[in-house]
């Protein structure tokens, strides 16, 4: 029981990390119906830029207030490099075939990669430890703080972002642009603004992901966003590509999946069972967990 | 008339480049290593040693009066990455390869190297890379099997575990490692309960360690690289497994250290002596010059096997006077005496191993610093 209850807290700190990195994927396909791949580099150069953050603003402070202010200033300068991305890989392609956004998609991935690589350079860094190693143990389930930050913060910023869609003027904007972008932009809604938002709010929240991952795991390298990446994508298709609660469920339930096919089968074939899983979602329910049924014009 | 001036002129050119390039004939020297990915670290060190290296023999007037000519390709650690390195610089004419880091990296170049006769030296520490046979492979490190016994011993006679649990990655060294080690403490009638694997970079090993927790273990030993044991150790302390950890020679890294943050302290390794623990003349003299050169010790004693094997191949070519890389390395088997080196005396068996062997283990210290634990 011990074991399972362990496990289950794993997952959970996992699965919110995948699901703050599926948020950025499943917004922006909402409205632009583009897979951004270049989304999960996004989140492993915020990693790199929060140490930078770390060690060159805040001259090694580790204080509450320096750690809240590297997630701030995190969480902007990636806010700002989301835009400038959209404005140089995608927005030129707006009315171009689908397929040449999802190159230029990949090739932005490539470029941020290896831009990571350039400036911070190949090997692997290392975040200090800057959240307390605090633990407490319930009767064998050892929790620590850093798992229960990651997991209240994700909650609340998850909560945070559904209430912002659903009950604000902006979110209707959000949502309306991403039903129809034409009708949307005849109603007065600026669509362009409506998909710089998107990748604000994305990429600040995959940029807090990748802190986390920082934080959590401590060593972060170059090309590490592509396997974030592809969990995190791979938990908004299972949540319902397009969908915000979905994006959510979907990557607290592949933590959670991943971590108990870890524990109980074999860590060897936690991938696998990873990729059957989204197979078979795919078969049972081609629109994802919370993914409304849409009929295909063809 | 034309033409014949044409061609008078072209034979002038071809033979005045001919004799250009015998007059600048250098002995090259090909540098196998991971320079990007996980262990760049490591591949940064053997091509910074190789260099120091060449450029020392070069401006002491060079082998044989020629110069060393240094090449250098990235295998990233990867069999794929290898393969495309090996047949790269055996067509840049190379006589011999330093390097890989890596076992898996060495073995998938091995028989390009065997093919076209040039001697590869590498630390790779799996056994297998030297039961195939070829002529051309130098092992500059000693191998798992060596390893596996003294950790076997160590964990069984001398520290006496009841429940031991063993780790490992996929990679041909760990899993060499591992199943050797396993074997060992059998042998000595140890008490295995669990021998787990876990993918290199996955960073996250809770799954693992939480069933690990269930089995009561009295020590974990893993056998996988620093990268992913650094990590591996600061799980194991934050889910409370009490059990003592032993890290296998590839998680003797400072990033180790980094990785484990405050859970390193305690955590042991077993590896031959560090760098910094070298107590030959040689060995100091080239880490201080090393240090002028690149401004940071040697990552790690690795690169300095790596060195130690080139300078064996290089003593046995001077010493034939000869650039046959077949009769130098009859030479290094036959030799009656050990090569001083910088990792101590250096002697070849005729399968490729380094004979010898100096494990020990090392406790880590609240400072980050070493202390030896046990010795042979």
């Amino acid at each position: 029981m011990e074991t399972f209850l362990q496990q289950l807290a794993n997952g959970l700190t996992i699965g919110s990390m995948f699901a703050l990195v599926a948020l950025g994927y499943t917004m922006v396909y909402g409205v632009m119906r583009l897979i951004n791949f270049a989304h999960g580099d996004m989140v492993a150069a915020a990693a790199f830029v929060g140490l930078t953050v770390y060690t060159q603003v805040m001259g090694q402070a580790t204080s509450l207030f320096a750690v809240v202010a590297i997630f701030l200033l995190t969480a902007g300068l990636m806010a700002c490099v989301g835009v400038i991305l959209e404005r140089v890989a995608y927005r030129p392609l707006r009315t171009a075939p689908r397929l040449s956004a999802v190159v230029s998609a990949l090739g932005a991935s490539l470029v941020i990669q290896n831009g990571i690589m350039l400036i911070w350079g190949p090997r692997m860094r290392i975040f200090p430890e800057l959240v307390p190693q605090q633990f407490w143990n319930f009767g064998g389930v050892v929790i620590s703080l850093i798992q229960v930050l990651i997991l209240v913060i994700s909650l609340v910023l998850m909560v945070a972002l559904y209430l912002f869609i659903e009950k604000t003027r902006m979110g209707a904007a959000i949502r309306a642009s991403s039903i129809d972008q034409d009708a949307a932009r005849l109603m007065g809604i600026n669509v362009n603004s409506i998909i710089a938002l998107i990748f604000i709010i994305g990429s600040s929240l995959g940029a807090i992901g990748g802190l986390f991952i920082g934080l959590y795991y401590r060593g972060i390298t170059f090309n590490m966003g592509w396997q974030y990446g592809l969990y995190a994508f791979i938990a908004a298709i299972l949540g319902g590509i397009g969908n915000i609660p979905g994006a959510m469920l979907g990557g607290m339930l592949l933590g959670l999946f991943s971590a108990f096919i870890s524990g109980y089968v074999s860590s060897t074939w936690a991938d696998a069972f990873t990729f059957m899983l989204l197979i078979f979602i795919l078969i049972v329910r081609p629109t994802g967990l919370l993914g409304e049924r849409v009929a295909e014009k063809v | 008339m034309k033409r014949t001036m044409l061609t008078l002129m072209t034979a002038f050119a071809v033979v005045t480049l001919m004799v250009g390039m015998v007059s600048a004939e250098t002995l090259k020297v090909g540098v196998q290593a991971p320079i990007t990915g996980s262990y760049a670290n490591e591949g940064q060190g053997i091509e910074n040693g190789t260099r120091l290296l060449a450029n020392q023999i070069n401006a002491a007037g060079g082998v044989m009066g020629q110069q060393i000519e240094v090449f250098v390709c990235d295998d990233q650690a990867t069999a794929m990455a290898s393969a495309i390195c090996a047949r790269e610089l055996v067509n840049r004419g190379v006589k011999m390869i330093i390097g890989s880091y890596t076992s898996t990296a060495a073995e998938a170049a091995q028989k390009i190297y065997y093919d076209a006769g040039v001697i590869q030296t590498s630390d790779g520490t799996a056994d297998s890379l030297t039961e195939k046979g070829y002529w051309t492979f130098l092992r500059n490190s000693f191998p798992n099997s060596a390893e596996a016994e003294y950790a076997a011993e160590y964990m069984v006679n001398v520290k006496g575990y009841k429940n031991i649990v063993v780790v490992s990655d996929f990679s041909s060294y760990a899993v060499g490692l591992a199943d050797a080690t396993v074997a060992a403490i059998k042998a000595r009638g140890g008490n295995v309960v669990s021998y787990d694997k876990i993918r290199a970079d996955s960073q996250n090993f809770t799954p693992v360690l939480t069933n690990i927790r269930s089995k009561n273990p009295d020590v974990i030993f893993f056998a996988g690289y620093y990268t992913d044991g650094g990590q591996l150790r600061a799980q194991q302390v934050a889910l409370g497994i009490k059990a003592d950890f032993i890290g296998g020679d590839a998680n003797d890294n400072p990033d180790f250290i980094k990785l484990a943050g405050s859970a390193a302290t305690g955590a042991k390794i077993i590896n031959v002596p560090t760098v910094d623990m070298l107590p030959y003349d040689l060995a100091k003299d080239f880490i201080r010059d090393y240090e002028q050169a690149y401004g940071e010790r040697p990552p790690s004693i690795w690169g300095l096997m790596n060195i130690d094997g080139m300078r064996a191949i290089i003593h046995a070519m001077e010493q034939n006077q000869s650039f046959d890389t077949r009769k130098a390395v009859e030479y290094l088997w036959n030799m009656e005496e050990p090569l001083e080196g910088i990792t101590g005396p250096l002697q070849f068996a005729k399968d490729g191993n380094r004979i010898g062997s100096s494990y020990m283990t090392f406790e880590i210290q609240e400072d980050g610093s070493y202390k030896i634990a046990h010795q042979q």
